[in-house]
């Protein structure tokens, strides 16, 4: 901290400044005690000068009260250096006015009532000495001088949050761009997704079918259009119906994703000699047994493939069959 | 014309399944073959049939069938009627062969325009 700015004074000791900067030993005070690094490094980069009004608006120390209170009336403001040639001699405030106007004096010379212990603040300070004075002063303007105690400017605390509020709406824009060069061009797309699994067993028609049943309800669950739900029900019923009578044994698998649903049938078996001749309609190996429970009509695979969006079959003779169904979920209208 | 009206006119009898269900007959499919029944595409159907097995249940239920009518008063398993209960579908015994059920049904339906 530079502590070789001494607080300024002039004509008698308004406060003691030892006092202040003992009560005040950091700025992060001022600032409510957890400020980010880049306000203090604002706040230690900006000097005074570089957000104090140049501009001051002066009386000399001849001029009445009555033509102070105009000035101020004009000009919107509450408190106004007595200043002649660049020397500041004090400051005329509303309250003197007020006072003037209650006592009577308001023809009285401002040199008469204006207030001269004043708090200063010097050009060169750092911006965090400003910010100090005005956590620790009950004022809400400073006059600032130069090296040489001329009068250069004046500065207040809505000065002070402007310059700040600017200056922190760069740095952000900053870190803005460089979070956005750190991250991918083109984020990753989440997938979602649902899996389940059902064992098919041989020959047992009590429990086939069985499949077929949760992956409707769960379809349903998830509110997924209902002829996607009834085609993909119809193909998972009928190849569930495939396995336990043509196979060995085998799973079943659905995964839903949010662009399709997809149901595979799976077997270890005789496999299919000849595929294309076991998609027709009407062609079947079924026994009698079969046929007796209502299937074995050969429509198991053609039914599914007429209602799937993509199908497609894969078996090797003596070793499995693979069949896989995939349904697009269409998508919901906003 | 609701699985209650179906019962009547049927002389049937309900086995498994809610019999005051609201849902109204939309199209009838009479067949034994359940590949042939997953083949309709229609809303509540009531499936006629004479297959007294758990696959007639499933099958229904996959095609979102209202309700079950197995005709010839065929005795019906105990498994059937739990699968009938677990999948709420309601399921009918008729003593009427698959033809007259038909015939009784479409008359039902022409007697319900004309009303």
């Amino acid at each position: 901290m530079g502590d070789e700015y001494n607080p300024t004074i002039l004509q008698g000791q308004h406060t003691n400044d030892d006092e202040i900067l003992a009560k005040t030993p950091l700025d992060e005070k001022a600032l409510g005690g957890d400020s980010s690094v880049i306000i203090m490094e604002l706040l230690q980069r900006f000097k005074v000068r570089d957000v104090m009004k140049r501009q001051v608006l002066c009386i000399s120390r001849r001029a009445t009260l009555r033509e102070a209170q105009a000035l101020m009336r004009e000009n919107r403001i509450s408190g106004l250096p007595v200043s002649e040639n660049g020397r500041l001699y004090g400051i005329v405030s509303v309250n003197d006015i007020i006072k003037g106007l209650d006592g009577g004096w308001m023809n009285d010379v401002c040199e008469d009532h204006m207030a001269t212990n004043l708090v200063v603040l010097e050009a060169g300070m750092p911006l965090a000495f400003a910010l100090r004075y005005f956590n620790n002063y009950t004022y809400g303007r400073f006059p600032v001088l130069d090296s040489n105690r001329q009068l250069v400017g004046i500065i207040s605390q809505r000065d002070v949050m402007r310059a700040l509020l600017y200056e922190l709406s760069v740095e952000i824009r900053k870190l803005e761009r460089k979070t956005r060069q750190m991250q991918p061009q083109e984020e990753k797309k989440e997938e979602h997704y649902f899996r389940k699994e059902w064992a098919v067993v041989r020959n047992d028609l009590s429990r086939a079918g069985h499949a077929a049943n949760d992956i409707k309800g769960i379809l349903r669950e998830r509110k997924i259009d209902r002829t996607v739900v009834r085609r993909v029900a119809v193909a998972a019923y009928e190849l569930e119906i495939n396995i336990c009578i043509h196979s060995h044994g085998g799973v079943m698998v659905l995964l839903i994703t949010d662009d399709d649903v997809t149901v595979t049938a799976k077997d270890r078996g005789p496999g299919i000699p000849d595929i294309e001749w076991a998609c027709r309609d009407g062609t079947s190996t079924a026994n009698d047994w079969i046929r007796s429970l209502g299937f074995g009509a050969g429509m198991g695979l053609s039914n599914s493939k007429r209602v799937s969006d993509k199908f497609d079959i894969q078996s090797e003779v003596g070793k499995f069959t693979k069949v896989q169904c995939v349904f697009s979920i269409p998508k919901k209208e906003e | 014309m609701t699985i209650a009206d179906v019962v009547k006119i049927l002389d049937g009898k309900l086995m498994a399944g809610d019999g005051t269900s609201p849902r109204v007959v939309g199209a009838v499919v009479a067949n034994d073959l359940m590949s042939d029944v997953l083949l309709y595409d229609a809303d509540d159907i009531l499936l006629l049939t004479s297959l007294a097995s758990d696959q007639a249940i499933r099958t229904a239920h996959i095609v979102g069938a209202m309700g079950v009518v197995v005709h010839n008063a065929k005795p019906l398993s105990e498994t059937m009627l739990k699968v009938a209960n677990d999948l709420g579908i309601p399921l009918v015994s008729s003593p009427l062969s698959k033809y007259d059920a038909c015939v009784r049904l479409h008359d039902a339906f022409l007697a319900e325009e004309r009303a």
